[in-house]
């Protein structure tokens, strides 16, 4: 295990926001956190990243204690914070070289430009650069160190549908990398396309860690099989196998159930009938459901 | 010592390209002593004790230089970097954070320092300006008081939770100093209130030892202001040492 956070616990101006945290990232993994707006994310990653010092608990990270060695450190990770900006005035070849002077074995900043798709920008004021372009910024200034993990704090936040998309190919293509990822998000759709694991935190606490699959599992959560029909017999429906509840709106009729072979079950029980019927749909439980469920909000990327 | 080169090189350059750090520091100062030596020249005046206008005013501006990279220019970008989470960033790499802090320091001292040289060449150029001081007497003052007036820069740094508020406080410090110490407005001009009030702001303490050793005054003759300049450096740097935050 890469990083190791064990019984965590941050104060704040007498809150607790952060109470006892344990989880582990694995390598190679994409590991990412959901919760709501408070919920003690940034803290958590700020901790792991060794810029926040007043907590109390054990971190390590590459076997290494972030308060005590941080500059071996931060010579292993890369770092993206959220809401940073940067110096008005400086050029992006002139922050990139300024982060390469303070690393052993930078990488070269003209390729990573390149590799991102914004070498074209070398020469632009960062204030200048859009949205999009500034969190590939944010993600180069990262990677320069070569690092061994990657944090990504709300990486996405504020960028459109189409840059999120690029974004999240580019995070992808960094694990392929062999580079393990932490990531905080809000967006539901974001982490179950990229994370290998996810954790939910509410209210200051690790509610579960596991994958999309595991979780959507672990709570309990129903599938649910549309179809349109008018020849259906409602009640011979509900006595099929896995099948825990029904209901029609308008000429459509939703079917809930837990069973695995549920989706089988309704086609064989509608074939062995000869009932006609269209527009079937197998509604998938989502992260954003196992998320609504935990912690009674819809999240805010929705 | 690459570190502190690199980040130093550039934010000389970002300095550079703000005009109002420009301005106040290089052109402003140099400026004020053409209008007001095109007014009275450089003939030995009894105001100043038989020393020309010119002579006495060089290093009166080179307080007024000060002033504007300590009070305003340092305690404005190191509150804008915290508030901007610049220094969070930079705290998240192998730079020693102090390195950061250090380089703030070394660019508005190299700012003041090339604003005294244009400041001097000036005078010398256009009013034959005198220098009669020690070259080694006029150095240690001039480190002392610029040291001095930073580190009351720094306490308002620390004290600073964002830019507008720095602002604020920098404008409250800074203005008084400007006119009420000698810097511009020589205090031989001033009514007697004006003069006790001067003797509560820090900047007049560095104005008189500059002024002094100037004109070819001892250091020794000066143990008040370098007293008091120590003094206020001990006192600030410590305010800010346990004061200051990084985020």
């Amino acid at each position: 295990m890469i990083i190791e956070v064990k019984d965590l616990v941050v104060e704040y101006k007498g809150v607790r926001v952060v109470d006892h945290v344990s989880f582990s990232v694995e390598e190679g993994e994409i590991f990412g956190m959901i919760g709501p707006n408070g919920a003690g994310k940034t803290t958590t990653i700020e901790c792991i990243e060794g810029i926040r010092e007043n907590y109390s608990g054990s971190i390590r990270v590459l076997g290494l204690n972030p308060q005590v060695d941080r500059k071996k450190l931060y010579n292993l990770i890369g770092v993206q914070l959220q809401e940073t900006s940067y110096q008005d005035k400086i050029k992006v070849w002139e922050i990139c070289k300024m982060f390469s002077s303070f690393y052993a074995n930078p990488l070269p900043y003209e390729s990573l430009l390149n590799d991102f798709g914004i070498y074209d920008k070398v020469n632009s004021y960062v204030s200048k650069l859009s949205g999009g372009q500034r969190q590939k910024l944010a993600i180069i200034l990262a990677l320069i160190a070569n690092p061994k993990i990657i944090f990504l704090d709300e990486l996405s936040t504020g960028l459109d549908p189409q840059a999120r998309r690029s974004m999240w190919d580019l995070i992808k293509g960094l694990q392929k990398d062999g580079k393990t990822i932490y990531m905080t998000t809000h967006f539901m759709d974001e982490a179950e396309y990229l994370c290998n694991r996810i954790a939910i935190m509410d209210k200051g606490k690790v509610v579960a860690v596991d994958t999309v699959e595991n979780l959507i599992k672990r709570f309990g959560l129903e599938e649910t099989v549309v179809l349109k029909s008018d020849e259906l017999n409602l009640d011979e429906i509900e006595r099929i196998e896995g099948v825990t509840s029904l209901e029609r709106k308008g000429s459509e009729v939703y079917v809930k159930g837990r069973e695995t072979n549920l989706v089988h079950n309704i086609l064989s029980y509608l074939s062995n009938n000869q009932i006609g019927y269209s527009d079937l749909k197998v509604i998938q439980p989502a992260l954003e459901d196992v998320f609504l469920k935990i912690t009674g909000k819809k999240s805010e990327g929705m | 010592m690459k570190m502190l080169y690199n980040i130093t090189y550039i934010e000389f350059k970002l300095f550079l390209r703000t005009f109002v750090n420009v301005f106040f520091s290089l052109v402003f100062p140099s400026m004020m002593l053409l209008i007001f030596g095109g007014i009275y020249g450089n003939e030995p005046s009894d105001m100043f004790q038989g020393h020309g206008t010119i002579d006495i005013s060089v290093p009166a501006y080179i307080g007024m230089i000060i002033a504007v990279t300590g009070i305003m220019s340092l305690p404005l970008s190191v509150s804008g970097y915290r508030e901007r989470k610049i220094l969070k960033r930079l705290k998240a790499t192998p730079i020693n954070p102090f390195s950061i802090l250090l380089s703030q320091i070394l660019i508005n001292f190299i700012m003041t320092v090339l604003g005294m040289v244009i400041l001097f060449f000036v005078g010398k150029i256009v009013f034959e300006l005198n220098f009669m001081g020690d070259f080694y007497d006029v150095s240690v003052a001039f480190i002392l008081s610029t040291l001095s007036i930073f580190s009351i820069g720094f306490v308002i740094a620390s004290f600073s939770p964002n830019m507008k508020f720095a602002s604020a406080i920098a404008n409250i410090v800074y203005f008084p100093m400007l006119f009420l110490t000698g810097a511009t407005l020589p205090l031989e001009i001033m009514p007697e209130l004006m003069v006790n009030i001067s003797k509560v702001i820090p900047l007049t303490y560095a104005v008189e030892l500059l002024k002094g050793v100037w004109i070819g005054k001892d250091l020794s003759e000066f143990s008040k202001e370098i007293l008091v300049l120590c003094g206020i450096l001990a006192v600030c740097t410590t305010i800010s040492v346990k004061k200051f935050k990084w985020e």
